[in-house]
């Protein structure tokens, strides 16, 4: 009896240590074992830098095979600027109506304004001073070549078209300038005013005939007193964009 | 002596002959010009194919007109998807063809909402603020005084960087006492490119050549070369305009004992592209 309550007494012993220490070897079943969570923790972990990985770089199921087109933008080109030659009449005042020549340069800004350049020759006549007054002469043949130059800023308005027939019509404008300018005339050099109007029509798109009139005015003194003069100018154009 | 029938006969042939092998030899070489002109021109049109920006309408429509202008008609549309070429460009318009080859002027800001091959926006330059901040041309004319006489000038600059230009103005000047002309090269510097009303500072040199009036008693024309230091405003107005106001310091170098100082300001309306 003695042998079987020490045998108890072990057994009892044995199971207080076990249970009471908190042996690794046993739980409680509604303890919540502390190495097991930690296990969970770090397989979450994992599990989120998985997923991590997995949004920076995606798994290649499929290889991109898309070559992006490059496009080289050709450069386009400006046809902003004209140029051409003219022919026409310059009235000089007190010397007559003459033939003139002129050459323009036109830079176009905007579809309503422009820059012009003119250069234009004519060659005076003779007053009426000296065709009544027999022999005399007030100018030398060079100083009745009339050069000019001016530089001005025009303004197209009512644009339009005109019709040649059934089939063709062609783009047209009027417009206005106005500008500043010098002449050579009779050995010197004068500032000049010049504004003007005209109406042009482009038959293509690269060519335009143009038939303008400017009011060229500057001072002079030739005939004794010392006058404003105005030069009227007509002049037939044709000239081309580049 | 009279020539027996044969011969006339047989000068005739000839003549004959003669201008036959010459219409056939004209004709030949027209023909031969005439297909090379062709084969020139199916050259230079598969060229310039290769060579024109195709871009994509991606609004519902796209208007052409008749001309490069707010006035003319507008006589197509193009719908959305298709494409057009550009050709050319014309103040803020631009030539463009159709998939069917009909060709017309659209608009530069409905341009800017059309769109390349790759389906990025087809972007170029427009006449605006930014334009006048940061461009390579500017042109200009105007008027001022050269040392009391009335000066006329017209100048273009190319711009290094936004804020430097190389500028040549080329300028007469019309006085009481004489009348010449000058050309200069300088390089002005725009302190602020940003600003609307823009203050810049110029430096320069050129010649200058006097003709003094007839009326007066002085020695003959003279050439001489002059140096200058600037400054002066720059102001936007609208599109592509802008007024450019400035003051030089000239310092003539003559072969007199003494060196001429003038001075000259100007006004000038201009333009950049």
């Amino acid at each position: 009896m003695e042998s079987s309550n020490r045998l108890l007494l072990l057994a009892a012993t044995l199971c207080a240590t076990v249970m009471l220490t908190g042996c690794a070897s046993f739980r409680w079943p509604w303890s919540k074992d502390k190495a097991v969570e930690q296990q969970q923790t770090e397989e979450q972990a994992a599990a989120e830098e998985a997923a991590e990985e997995a949004d920076t770089t995606p798994p290649r199921v499929i290889e991109p095979n898309v070559a992006r087109r490059k496009i080289k933008t050709p450069k386009i080109d400006n046809e902003n600027w004209e140029i051409g030659v003219g022919a026409g009449f310059l009235s000089i005042e007190d010397f007559g109506t003459n033939p003139t020549y002129a050459g323009q340069v036109t830079y176009h800004v905007t579809e309503d304004f422009f820059f012009r350049a003119d250069l234009g020759q004519s060659t005076a006549g003779r007053t009426s001073f000296e065709n009544l007054g027999g022999d005399i002469e007030l100018l030398t043949g060079d100083e009745r070549r009339f050069t000019y130059y001016s530089l001005s800023l025009g303004y197209n308005f009512l644009p339009g078209e005109v019709f040649l027939g059934r089939d063709t019509a062609m783009n047209s404008s009027f417009y206005v300038l106005v500008g500043i300018g010098s002449v050579d005339f009779a050995g010197d050099d004068r500032l000049t005013l010049n504004f003007g109007a005209g109406y042009r029509v482009l038959p293509t798109d690269w060519l335009a005939i143009s038939l303008g009139v400017q009011d060229r005015v500057f001072d002079s003194d030739l005939l004794g007193e010392s006058k404003l003069t105005n030069n009227i100018e007509m002049l037939l154009s044709a000239t081309v964009f580049f | 002596m009279e020539p027996s029938i044969t011969t006339t006969r047989s000068r005739q042939l000839r003549r004959i002959s003669l201008a036959l092998a010459l219409v056939f030899a004209c004709s030949l070489s027209a023909t031969a010009l005439a297909k090379e002109t062709e084969a020139e021109k199916a050259a230079r049109q598969a060229a310039a194919q290769e060579k024109l920006l195709q871009v994509f309408v991606s609004d519902p429509y796209l208007e052409l007109s008749t001309g490069p202008g707010r006035g003319y008609p507008v006589f197509r549309v193009v719908e959305r998807d298709a494409s057009v070429d550009v050709l050319y460009r014309r103040t803020d318009w631009f030539k463009v063809r159709d998939e069917h080859g009909v060709e017309g002027w659209a608009r530069a800001r409905d341009m800017r909402r059309t769109k390349l091959a790759d389906g990025t926006p087809f972007v170029f330059n427009l006449g605006d603020r930014d334009g006048f901040t940061s461009h390579d041309w500017e042109i200009g004319i105007g008027g001022g005084d050269y040392g009391g006489a009335n000066l006329i000038s017209a100048y273009g600059a190319f711009s290094l960087t936004d804020n430097m230009k190389v500028d040549l103005t080329l300028s007469q000047f019309l006085g009481n006492a004489s009348n010449g002309y000058k050309a200069e090269l300088g390089i002005t510097h725009v302190i602020v490119p940003e600003w609307r009303l823009s203050p810049f500072l110029e430096l320069g040199t050129g010649v200058v050549h006097i003709q003094p009036r007839r009326t007066i008693v002085l020695p003959n024309d003279r050439t001489d070369q002059t140096a200058y230091v600037g400054a002066g405003l720059r102001f936007y107005l609208t599109r592509r305009f802008f007024v450019r106001a400035d003051y030089r310091w000239h310092t003539v170098f003559t072969s007199r004992d003494d060196n001429e100082e003038l001075e000259e300001w100007k006004v000038l309306i201009a333009c950049f592209f």
